[in-house]
């Protein structure tokens, strides 16, 4: 009898626990209320992860440009307190404008990029437009360097602005219309270094183009000008859109 | 049968009471454990049915399936391959099966009666 009880009554705690966990974790489980989202593999994981960081990154630009707004709204303020007027903060933001719009000669530190073309001798079979500098290259270098954080760039002394034309002119390339010859000299206001580095970088544009000889000095300077924007105004048709005016 | 009632309604009534949370990165596995316990359970009821319940092999598959289940579904987390569908589809499965043969039981046993 005591042997037969005994195993019974393992067998009752064993079962006992057994239960007791498995009510236990059936609750735990529907207590924490899960909404699977699908699974989350590293992939998604990465993606997700660039997301936030994307996300981060805008936010704090846009925090960045609050703050920005914030302190044109105390100078003006600190002006009318001064001299009654807000007038000397806004010419002191025209200034700003006039130099970001490239009508006024900037300053800064920068690189100066010579391109010249290639004294090498050519092949019978080679092409020789990879020995010459197109508008293409111009163009191909422009973009780099604006891609690497130049504020501001000229080429051979004629300042780059937002609607800049660089097209093939035959053996010249033309720049908003006015001709230009070798050698190419771009002048780009930034960060030395890093337009430095992201212009000699490996496969980059310019390093592809020293591969056909075409000659090429990359020189960092402590301080360079860029002239102002002279030519004809561009903007003829290009109107303000007024306050509620949809289309 | 009122043994491991008891236990269960003690446990969900522990459950409620006491403040444990569950931590989101370990719900997966805990999910994936309680389907593989609640296996367990189901063929527990049928090997009861068929009088051929044995505690030990109940026991060691309660905890060992809900184990393995949580350490697959961890290995799939760590290999990028959702592993745990595996243990979703066997234990799913049987689960169903093992409802079946107590369902097909009960009808029996209930002709019986009338």
């Amino acid at each position: 009898m005591g042997l037969n009880n005994m195993k019974k009554a393992s067998f009752n705690i064993y079962l006992l626990i057994s239960a007791l966990l498995f009510g236990f974790a059936i609750t735990i489980v529907f207590k924490a209320n899960l909404s699977f989202e699908g699974i989350v593999t590293i992939q998604k994981l990465v993606e997700m992860e660039k997301e936030i960081k994307n996300s981060t990154i805008e936010n704090n630009n846009l925090v960045k440009s609050n703050l920005e707004v914030l302190e044109r709204v105390k100078e003006y303020e600190n002006g009318r307190e001064n001299t009654g007027s807000v007038l000397n903060p806004m010419k002191k933001e025209l200034k700003g404008m006039q130099m970001i719009a490239g009508l006024k000669p900037t300053s800064g530190p920068g690189i100066i990029i010579v391109l010249n073309d290639s004294d090498q001798e050519a092949g019978v079979n080679d092409n020789l437009d990879w020995f010459l500098i197109h508008d293409i290259d111009v163009l191909e270098v422009v973009n780099e360097l604006r891609a690497s954080g130049a504020e501001e760039i000229s080429i051979n002394d004629e300042r780059v602005m937002p609607n800049t034309s660089i097209r093939c002119g035959g053996p010249t390339i033309l720049i908003d219309g006015k001709r230009h010859a070798t050698p190419y000299v771009i002048k780009a206001i930034g960060d030395p270094k890093a337009l430095e580095a992201s212009v000699l970088a490996p496969d980059s544009y310019i390093d592809l183009l020293e591969y056909n000889g075409i000659r090429v000095s990359v020189q960092k300077v402590e301080k360079l000008v860029i002239n102002p924007y002279i030519g004809p105004d561009k903007q003829k048709y290009l109107k303000m859109v007024e306050d509620g005016e949809t289309k | 049968m009122i043994v491991s009632l008891g236990g269960l309604i003690l446990g969900i009534v522990l459950g409620f009471l006491l403040p444990v949370k569950l931590p989101v990165e370990f719900s997966q596995y805990m999910s994936v454990a309680v389907l593989a316990a609640l296996d367990s359970v189901f063929g527990g009821i049928r090997t009861n049915i068929e009088k051929t319940f044995d505690i030990n092999i109940f026991i060691s598959g309660f905890f060992g399936n809900a184990i393995l289940a949580a350490l697959l579904t961890y290995l799939g987390d760590k290999l990028g391959v959702p592993m745990y569908y595996a243990a979703i589809f066997a234990f799913g499965v049987r689960l169903f099966q093992n409802f079946a043969i107590i369902r097909r039981y009960i009808i029996s046993s209930l002709k019986k009666n009338d």
